[in-house]
């Protein structure tokens, strides 16, 4: 009922939420969401703006050329940011880079897959394995759309900075940032399965965040040369960050640092 | 979906824990049941056992592919007359057969789970600095390694004996009577597992010592002292 006397301004709708259905509504009840997505722009347009929608598809039957559509753009978007990534160092990084990071992210989401429906299952949800793939593509989907809104900014960077190390920590951020929306869109799709609890989700993004960090390090490097594709020598990420920290290259008046 | 046939599906709705599902699949023995755990079990634990024994090399991949579903069918069927005696002494009614399933089916699970961290676990492999002449410095490498696969199994173990007392929440007509026959049997099946596990040593394969599919002295030592020993390597305080 309106309120004559009210002052409030109306509250916006939560993004992704068409007006009138109220944020937990199951999915499907808006007739948008209940379109199908054909293409990859449509899957683009739809985990940006229409989040809902794309959680309604992957619980139809036969998700699987959509979960593919997700997936090619995800490969493409990796590509991309990943060419921004070797523009630092030019040269063969400018191949090796998008490979290691299209790859590499694959991989960890591949990787992490199956202990995801193991808690899924394990929390009471309801999702199918289709649903779950699904939900990972999605994340993917979203982490690497947002690394290629940031790309600019660190293409920019790139160009202004000789610091491997800095680069690299500016690239992380990025990562970090982009893979906070991905997880917030998984962790949406995970609640309307109905789960009993979050914990095992929970304790899967701690996973997936380590798996992905420790990737970055396995395929070093994604910032700087090397004389081989693959690292000749295996560290745990804390061991080589700590050795990129403690490496003269990024202190002021080192060689490689700006003068003021 | 509940029925007598052997379906993959099964095994997604008992990690669910769901109620109807469990209640049935305690009811009845079903030679179908069996097989389909002590199928997953092999499948399942040999393939984390395989993602495990990899750091030390190929040979011990598979040494402990044989041995790691070996020691939760050994525990299962060692203790299988101990725990059908435990639950009607206890209270609860459970044939020996029905007793055997339940357990199995715990086992069943955290073989699933574990089936489903073994690429973590192979990932985790690969990522580990290889075996070098320097052994202290594999040494931290090989404690480290042990460590995480204490917590992998430990998840993969918590997880299945949740689920082992939802099902006995089932077939039990008071939940301190499950509980109770849970903490029995769970007392039992670590006594005799964590004894098995350090009998059919080694897993992981220490660094300062050959590959092996058993060590020269199987009854020496006990696996708790292995824990204690590893952490504080791991924290130099060794």
């Amino acid at each position: 009922m309106n309120n004559m006397h009210s002052t409030s301004p109306p509250v916006p709708p939560f993004a992704g939420v068409p007006r009138g259905v109220p944020l937990f509504a199951p999915l499907g009840e808006s007739p948008d969401e209940r379109e199908p997505i054909l293409g990859p722009v449509a899957a683009v347009e739809a985990i940006l703006r229409q989040p809902r929608r794309l959680m309604y598809q992957l619980r139809q039957p036969g998700p699987g050329g959509l979960i593919a559509r997700m997936l090619a753009v995800v490969v493409f978007c990796s590509v991309l940011y990943g060419a921004v990534v070797g523009s630092f160092s030019m040269g063969t990084q400018l191949w090796a880079a998008p490979v290691k990071i299209a790859g590499g992210l694959l991989l960890s989401g591949l990787i992490c897959l199956p202990s995801l429906y193991i808690f899924t299952c394990l929390s009471g949800s309801k999702a199918r394995l289709a649903e779950i793939c699904g939900l990972v593509a999605g994340l993917l989907l979203l982490m690497t759309l947002l690394l290629v809104g940031f790309a600019p900014v660190a293409w920019l960077f790139s160009q202004s900075t000789e610091s491997t190390t800095w680069m690299g920590a500016l690239h992380l951020l990025f990562w970090f940032i982009s893979t906070c929306f991905g997880l917030r869109f998984l962790d949406q799709g995970f609640s309307h399965s109905q789960p009993r609890s979050n914990a095992g989700l929970n304790t899967w993004i701690v996973i997936f965040v380590l798996v992905v960090v420790q990737m970055t390090t396995a395929l070093r490097p994604l910032v700087g040369t090397s004389p081989t594709f693959l690292p000749k020598e295996k560290k745990f990420f804390m061991a080589y960050w700590g050795e990129c920290l403690k490496s003269n290259e990024w202190q002021p008046g080192q060689p490689g640092a700006a003068q003021p | 979906m509940i029925t007598s046939k052997l379906h993959p599906r099964q095994i997604s709705i008992l990690l669910r824990g769901e109620p109807d599902f469990l209640r049935a699949w305690i009811a009845g023995w079903q030679g179908a049941r069996l097989t389909l755990c002590v199928g997953v079990i092999l499948a399942g634990a040999g393939l984390y056992g395989a993602a495990m024994g990899s750091w030390r090399s190929p040979e011990q991949a598979l040494y402990v592919a044989l041995k790691l579903p070996l020691i939760l069918l050994l525990t299962a069927l060692g203790n299988g007359l101990l725990n059908a005696m435990l639950a009607p002494l206890l209270g609860l009614n459970l044939t020996w057969r029905q007793s055997l399933l339940a357990i199995l089916t715990s086992f069943t699970l955290a073989a699933v789970i574990l089936a489903a961290f073994s690429p973590l676990a192979a990932f985790l492999v690969w990522n580990a600095p290889s075996m070098t002449s320097d052994l202290r410095q594999s040494g931290l490498t090989y404690s480290f390694i042990q460590l995480t696969h204490v917590a992998c199994i430990a998840l993969a173990g918590i997880a299945a004996n949740l689920r082992l007392a939802q099902l006995l929440r089932q077939a039990s007509p008071s939940p301190v009577l499950a509980r109770r026959v849970l903490v029995a049997w769970l007392a039992g099946n670590l006594f005799l597992g964590s004894q098995l596990s350090w009998m059919l040593r080694p897993f992981i394969g220490s660094p300062s010592l050959p590959v092996e599919f058993l060590r020269a002295s199987p009854l020496k030592g006990n696996f708790y002292e292995s824990v204690l020993h590893a952490l504080l390597h791991l924290l130099q305080l060794n």
